[in-house]
């Protein structure tokens, strides 16, 4: 008996192995495909496009997405954060507002990490593109189209970065040490030590670079998006608009007016600013200057991030979140500073105080003016944008005003009044005229303000304090002096009524002016240099 | 199976009244079956009484009151029989070797004690008995040396944190492997919407023991998931003998071992409006002339929580069958009002011998966990104790006219009213009260796990086991956020469902052989296992909800205008061959080996194996002639052993990190998109652990003293690191995975048991345990060529080559300027700066009473201005246990200790100290005033609370040492006279103790926070929930 049962042991064991489950091992993962399928056929290339767009809407935060880096909301808050159009009300962005940065601090590594993460999505999908082209896999003009929007987006975010952790180019005339540029896709871990091997770019090199992208982008690029692609996919026009902006930060005022060129009619008629039409993707001004925001596709939205009920940068980042007012379903945290509102070369009549902006409740329970650009407080869909016409308009203002010399520009002047005449009463006596200028520069700081105006809340004051910084004209000296963090109540704010800033400015020559490279960068690439004193 | 039915009858017929004096007859065998001579057989507190024939048998007549008889022989254990109305009694009595003989539990089977060469801790079930615990994971503290846990907060659905000989990895798994009757089970905090702990499913009370390995020849049975320990829990099993009913129960109140020192309503007037001045603003803290003192922790936290537990087990078996069945419901409310689990377990043990050649077997445990919660972020607006040491104590929580009667702003804002303040709380917190209250965070759990066996013994020496286990765990998760205040109102109100499925199989085949010649034994394991999991997710959530009416207790459909689906699905799996020798010569020498090929699903086809091998030897020189010949060794040293282990495991890994790149879902609004979102490392291949023990086991005095000792090593290579990539490199995540990096862990362990006295009356024993712990990095990744000496581990730690994981970094305080009221800081070359706090910049100064800041002396503090502020784990730790007896009392007092760390406070750098509208701590009152005052807090400045306290830096004001002493359990229990209950439970009750105790109730420490235990395990403390002190009474019936 015994001897039988012990015969049977080896059935039963062989029986065991041989049914040991290879297919416990031999899996996959569900949630992600392979590289080759992302580039597969024209359908795939597009949704990989998509893929790059959502990098710049909402990236990496402290190891989780959301927050709307670098580009769905967050650039927009920290642009103007650092600025003194804005009163920081709570803790959100007061490090920003009071430049308490440091290399740890999570919202400078947020921004610079999914910069970079953009970047480098846009590099693989470049190649990716490329190979797919040279296939068959899709035709070769989508091809270059594609790639043509992944390189506009490398270029934006390479500017954004000079903008923030560079000294601006005309300190030294892009002399000065830049920020790493990234033009190569690393997506597998070798390509992480060439990384390792190339320092700071200088400004200059970086924004070369920036052009050279920029000029690829404006000859691949499709003229017009529509549908949902509309506005928030680039066009050519986009890319026209950003050269304009990157030229400017070089002080290349002749050079940008070149790009505008193209996008603005030589005849302008200041009194029907919608007649002002782009020759490339017939942009144009809305007629009223709350048009972009009650439509997110308007016809002035020449670029914008989109943003959607399903799919936005939540109430942790959320334009309409973070700067609505707190009774309107807003947080109420950067309110409007009276050191803009109260400026006295704002019209006390100008629609834009009442189109755009409300009183309302901040995140402490206290009143303040905030604006009403971002509304959709509960979806929060407003898109984040980024390029409208009336920049493209004002920025040829300022180029035309800059380089005429001695004379006070007439087309500068028209050019301010297509955007000014919308939001002012009776234009044909209210708007400018050559006398309101003694001088060029008196032209140039309307423009710089009306810029202040037409762009506030729009992240794009920061960018202008530094570019700015070089000029006695026009420099703020450094961070400019600022209103207290939380300072609140309606009585400060008055057309027209002097107000005192009471936190002191920081000046240019000081540290804090540039942010800190995270400090993860320095410890993992030590070639990268630290700006001095983090 | 007759005999279970006998059984049955005999329990029926035992209520009928004693008959009229008759005979009983019956025989007693040993269990081998061969008859028991000489036995005694007698009718329990009676004189009649007989002993066995020759062949076991005996007659004997009855009393007409026999209820109770007892056979007993000498060297073996008495027995109990109900006599009822029985006629005939057959006994088996179990030799008292047998049964004393300690065995340990290890993988795929058993070892006896004494020749067990690896290090393991047991934990008698008896220790955690009674005490109030939502899960088993919360009463290892302190139980076994070189286990290290953490209840981090007072949350009772959070599970503990366990390390077993300190951190073994730095980003793959460091909490051990839990084992369930010999098959892993799944483990982990995994509720959607809630705290949940999975070994909440395992009912403490089902536990028989628990065996904690700890050293690598123990574990290297287990491979690959043995690196940070495992440890094993055996259930209960009936055994022979007359069937018992236990019914256990305990009831007691939950409080708050201890709260925060906040300011009331006056003082924060006070801070608040001199926090303005500072800063030349006018007052906005405003006197409520109704005199509202709001203490707002009790509030968000409740006095006398009720807790309770009930079990009831049914235990038995006949000679083929054995079963153990239990029921049990427990309930603890915790501290914080929304805060709860809720259990429901049923367990079956069941085993049955067919035959000589085949036993079959099967476990099933079914439970259901509810559990409730709350928004726990420290840093959320909305979070339980981050708003409660924040809001303002002079506002009003409830306002009978408000929504609900809460003081909120519904509808004008989201926000809570300023009560007399000019302004409201900074930040926006909100109304702590409503969100409590209002929003709900559930989570109900269904969790079955099955595990069923059979054994075929081919010869007696030789044994096959098959065993199949499915462990499934269902998570259905509910939250809702209501829309009138707090996280729901920006999106009109949230629903929220998500459900989670895992599915965990594993199929084990082994053989067990074992052969003895002239002294040397040989046992043999051999075999295969095979686990798979899947785990499946998906989740609903909508907002912008219609009304109230739908937020209560699930999303309905069509309720909600916006409405966003999430899901999502994983598997892996593992393949395992494995072998074991263990041979003994004389029972004094003694050898193991160990072999586990491990596969798994995470690692590239050509990189999938690896091979863990393990070895120990021992040795008893207390066996030895010349120790057994002298009168004095054997005297003194009853038993002693040497014992020494190598081996090396590895540690599990998680998803596909060998995939070189690949691309997932990235939706551009609600445009599909997809983007590059891994890359990994196709080389990737296991971590290894070397593991190395010296061991000493010493019984003294026939078992009175019982030392043990423990050196141990653990040397882990080949780490696999995320190493960090730099953020330019754009990489998703910031890291690819890597075989790089080594650390150590260094420690000993000792532990002595004490018998002090052993009277009738009176009893002492008493246990001390102590164990410390050298962690250290040795060796990170190059950049370059060039070693990286650390990486950054969030804003506070550093990992960094030559010290622990996860030290304090940050500035050194210097204190005050005594003349301005500034915080100074040392720079990295020791100079002394003062932090001028409003316009941001720190000037040298010549020391603390230097006021002037030249700007000359302008600098600032950077990265490279950042120390080392001590280690975030403990160094040592352990616990001092006494037990008492003195007749029917008992009294159980346990005392642990911990120490050797330090704990950044960042509850009380960003709450307690914070410079805006918010309500501080009690510790705030000591700030500068005046040119002059000596003092550790700054002046205040409102507004700049980044500047005065340096927030998001560790920084030595508020790094304390994490040092203490805590009286764990104080239990006083009686268990009531047998022949009392006799009397009175008229053979009905077996056994009644009662027993009330106390739980976690005193905590000795320096530390300022609420608890010294509230912290990550970096080390730092985050406005967690308090800990909780229970105090219970219950009693255990036996039937």
């Amino acid at each position: 008996m015994k001897n039988k049962l012990n015969l049977l042991a080896i059935p039963v064991l062989a029986l065991v192995l041989l049914t040991g489950c290879k297919k416990a091992l031999d899996l996959q993962p569900y949630t992600s495909v392979a590289v080759d399928v992302a580039f597969s056929n024209a359908d795939k290339c597009l949704t990989s496009l998509y893929g790059v767009y959502d990098a710049a809407q909402s990236g990496d935060y402290l190891g989780g997405a959301g927050r709307g880096y670098p580009f769905g909301a967050a650039n927009i808050e920290q642009g103007d954060a650092r600025g003194e159009d804005v009163i920081n009300i709570a803790a959100f962005y007061q490090i920003t507002y009071q430049a308490t940065y440091n290399a740890t601090a999570a919202n400078c590594e947020g921004h610079w990490n999914s910069l970079y993460s953009l970047i480098n999505k846009a590099n693989v999908c470049i190649d990716g593109f490329r190979g797919a082209g040279s296939r068959g896999a899709v035709p070769a003009a989508t091809a270059l189209q594609f790639e043509a929007e992944c390189r506009f987006l490398r270029a934006m975010a390479h500017h954004e970065l000079m903008v923030h952790w560079a000294r601006p180019y005309r300190d030294g005339n892009g002399t000065q040490v830049g920020v790493p540029y990234r033009d190569f896709a690393v997506n597998v871990p070798a390509t992480v030590d060439l990384v390792r091997n190339l320092p700071r770019a200088v400004g200059d090199s970086v924004y070369r670079r920036v052009l050279r992208d920029l000029d690829f982008a404006e000859t691949n690029m499709a003229a017009t998006t529509t549908g949902t692609a509309r506005t928030v996919r680039a066009t050519k026009a986009a890319a026209i608009a950003l050269k304009m902006r990157v030229k400017m930060h070089m002080g290349d005022f002749a050079g940008a007016i070149v790009e505008g060129n193209k996008l603005i009619p030589a005849v302008l008629t200041p009194l029907t600013p919608t007649s002002v039409v782009s020759p490339i993707g017939s942009w144009a001004l809305t007629a009223s200057p709350d048009g972009p925001f009650t439509n997110n596709s308007s016809t002035e939205s020449i670029f914008s991030v989109r943003n959607d009920a399903l799919d936005n940068t939540g109430v942790n980042g959320a334009l309409p979140a973070m700067l609505g007012a707190a009774n309107l379903g807003g947080r109420g945290l950067l309110a409007v500073s009276p050191i803009i509102w109260n400026n006295a070369g704002w019209r006390c009549d100008d629609v834009r105080r009442t189109l755009l902006y409300v009183s309302g409740t901040n995140a402490n329970g206290g009143q303040s003016i905030f604006t009403n650009k971002y509304r959709d407080y509960v979806g929060r869909s407003d898109f984040a944008p980024q390029i409208r016409y009336a920049e493209v308009l004002l920025m040829q203002a300022e180029c035309e005003a800059r380089v005429a010399g001695t004379t006070v520009s007439l087309r500068a002047i028209d050019l301010l009044n297509t955007v000014r005449n919308r939001s002012i009463p009776t234009p044909a006596t209210n708007q400018y005229v050559v006398a309101n200028f003694a001088t060029p520069v008196d032209l140039v700081k309307a423009i710089l303000l009306e810029r202040r105006i037409e762009f506030l809340l729009e992240g794009k004051r920061w960018a202008d304090i530094s570019r700015l910084s070089q000029e006695a004209d026009y420099t703020t000296g450094g961070i400019p002096a600022k209103a207290v963090n939380g300072a609140q109540g309606l009585a400060m704010y008055g057309c027209g009524t002097p107000y005192t800033a009471g936190q002191a400015g920081i000046g240019y020559g000081d540290y804090r002016f540039i942010w800190p490279i995270p400090a993860n960068e320095i410890i993992q690439n030590p070639i990268i240099t630290q700006n001095p004193l983090y | 199976m007759r005999k279970l039915y006998l059984l049955l009858l005999g329990v029926v017929f035992a209520v009928a009244p004693a008959l009229a004096q008759r005979t009983l007859t019956g025989k007693v065998s040993d269990e081998k079956g061969n008859p028991v001579a000489n036995a005694s057989v007698v009718v329990k507190g009676t004189t009649s009484g007989t002993t066995t024939k020759a062949d076991g048998t005996y007659s004997l007549s009855l009393p007409a009151n026999a209820q109770v008889l007892v056979i007993s022989s000498v060297d073996m254990i008495a027995q109990e029989f109900n006599i009822g109305n029985l006629s005939a009694i057959n006994a088996t009595l179990m030799s008292e070797d047998k049964v004393m003989e300690e065995v340990v539990v290890v993988g795929y089977g058993t070892q006896q004690k004494k020749a067990f060469t690896g290090s393991a801790s047991k934990i008698d079930a008896k220790e955690f008995a009674n005490l109030i615990t939502p899960s088993v994971d919360k009463q290892l503290a302190g139980r076994a040396t070189g286990v290290q846990v953490t209840n981090s907060s007072g949350l009772v659905n959070q599970p503990a944190r366990i390390f077993i000989r300190g951190v073994n990895s730095i980003n793959q798994s460091t909490g051990p492997l839990f084992v369930v009757d010999g098959v892993p089970i799944i483990t982990g905090n995994l509720a959607a919407a809630t705290n949940s702990n999975a070994l909440g499913d395992i009912n403490p009370a089902d536990i028989e023991s628990i065996e904690v390995l700890k050293d690598g020849s123990a574990t290297a049975i287990f491979g690959s998931r043995a690196a940070a320990g495992v440890v094993m829990i055996t259930t209960k099993k009936g055994s022979k003998g007359k069937a018992k009913v236990s019914y256990d129960m305990s009831m007691g109140f939950s409080n708050t071992l201890k709260r925060f020192d906040l300011l009331n309503a006056d003082e924060f007037v006070t801070i608040t409006n001199e926090k303005l001045a500072n800063r030349g603003q006018a007052p906005r803290a405003g006197v409520n002339p109704g005199g509202v003192n709001t203490d707002w922790q009790s509030v968000a936290l409740i006095n006398n929580a009720l807790v309770q537990t009930h079990n009831l087990s049914y235990q038995g078996g006949t000679a083929k069958t054995s079963f153990f069945f239990s029921a049990n419901y427990s309930k603890q409310q915790g501290v914080v009002i929304s805060n709860y689990n809720k259990t429901f377990r049923v367990r079956t043990n069941l085993e049955h011998e067919v035959n000589d050649f085949l036993k079959i077997g099967n476990n099933l445990s079914v439970s259901r966990q509810d559990d409730g919660d709350q928004n726990n972020g420290s840093n959320s607006l909305s979070g339980s104790i981050a708003s409660a040491l924040r809001l303002l104590p002079n506002v009003n929580p409830y306002n009978i006219n408000g929504p609900s009667g809460f003081n909120v702003s519904f509808p004008a804002a989201n926000a809570i009213p300023v009560g007399p303040n000019t302004q409201g709380v900074d930040d926006n917190f909100t109304n702590v009260a409503f969100t409590l209250s209002q929003n709900k965070y559930t989570s109900d759990k269904i969790r079955i796990i099955n595990n069923a066996f059979a054994e075929l013994s081919f010869t007696k020496r030789f044994k096959f086991r098959s065993v199949m286990s499915a462990d499934w765990f269902n998570d259905y998760s509910f939250q809702s956020l209501d829309p009138r205040h707090g996280d729901g109102y920006s999106s009109g109100g949230i629903a929220y469902n998500a459900n989670q499925n895992i599915l965990r199989t594993v199929w084990q085949n082994y053989v067990n052989y074992n052969f003895k010649t002239k002294g040397h034994t040989f046992y043999l394991t051999a075999g295969h296992e095979v686990q798979k999991q899947t785990s499946k997710f998906i989740s609903v959530t909508g907002s912008t909800v219609i009304d109230l009416f739908f937020l209560k207790e699930n999303l309905i459909s069509g309720t909600a205008s916006t409405q966003q689906v999430g899901g999502s699905l994983s598997r892996s799996g593992f393949e395992s061959l494995f072998g074991r020798l263990n041979y003994d010569y004389k029972n004094r020498y003694f050898l193991q080996a160990s072999v586990r090929r491990d596969g798994q699903s995470s690692l590239a086809k050509d990189k999938r194996y690896g091979s863990f091998p393990g070895i120990s030897v021992g040795w008893r020189p207390s066996e030895e002639a010349i120790w057994k010949n002298s009168a004095f060794l054997t005297k003194t040293f009853t038993d002693v052993k040497f014992k020494y282990s190598y081996a090396k495991v590895g540690n599990t890994l998680g998803g596909f990190p060998f995939l070189s790149a690949t691309f997932g879902p990235a939706p551009y609004g609600n445009i599909n998109g997809i983007a590059l979102n891994f890359i990994g490392n196709p080389a990737l291949q296991w971590e290894t652990s070397s593991k190395y023990d010296f061991g000493m086991e010493v019984g003294m005095f026939k078992g009175r003293v019982n030392l043990s000792f423990d050196w141990f090593l653990n040397d882990v290579d080949n780490l696999v690191l995320a190493v960090p990539t730099p953020p330019s490199a754009g990489i998703p995540g910031n890291s690819i995975s890597q075989n790089i990096g080594t650390l150590q862990n260094k420690g000993t362990e000792f532990s002595i048991d004490l018998s002090l006295v052993r009277q009738k009356d009176w009893g002492w024993d008493m246990n001390f345990n102590y164990s410390n712990i050298k962690n250290k990095i040795t060796k990170l990744f190059s950049v370059n060529g060039t070693p990286v000496p650390y990486i950054q581990n969030g804003a506070y730690n550093l990992i960094r080559v030559g010290d622990p994981i996860n030290i304090i970094h940050g500035y050194e305080y210097a204190g005050v300027n005594t003349a301005n009221g500034y915080p100074m800081y040392y720079k990295a070359d020791g100079r002394l700066v003062t932090h001028n706090v409003v316009n941001g910049l720190y000037y040298f100064v010549n020391n603390g009473n230097d006021g002037n800041l030249l700007s000359t002396n302008a600098t600032s503090m950077g990265f490279a201005d950042r120390k080392k502020l001590g280690q975030g784990i403990p160094t040592y730790f352990g616990a001092w246990t006494n037990n008492f007896r003195y007749k029917q009392f008992d009294m159980e007092v346990m005392l642990r200790y911990s120490g050797g760390n330090k704990i950044m406070n960042t509850t009380a750098q960003e709450a307690l100290f914070s410079q805006s509208i918010h309500n501080n701590g009690k510790a705030i009152l000591r700030r500068w005033t005046k040119p002059g005052d000596v003092t550790d807090v700054p002046r205040l400045f409102w507004g700049l609370s980044n500047n005065v306290n340096q927030n998001s830096i560790a920084n030595s004001r508020f790094v304390e040492s994490g040092n203490y002493v805590r009286l764990q359990n104080l239990v006083i229990s009686y268990t009531m006279d047998r022949d009392l209950i006799s009397r009175v439970g008229k053979g009905y009750v077996e056994s009644v103790k009662f027993f009330v105790q106390g739980q976690n109730l005193f905590v000795w420490s320096k530390y300022s926070g609420a608890d010294p235990d509230n912290v990550t395990a970096g080390g730092i403390d985050q406005s967690v929930s308090p800990q909780i002190r229970t105090i219970s009474f219950g009693m255990n019936v036996g039937f």
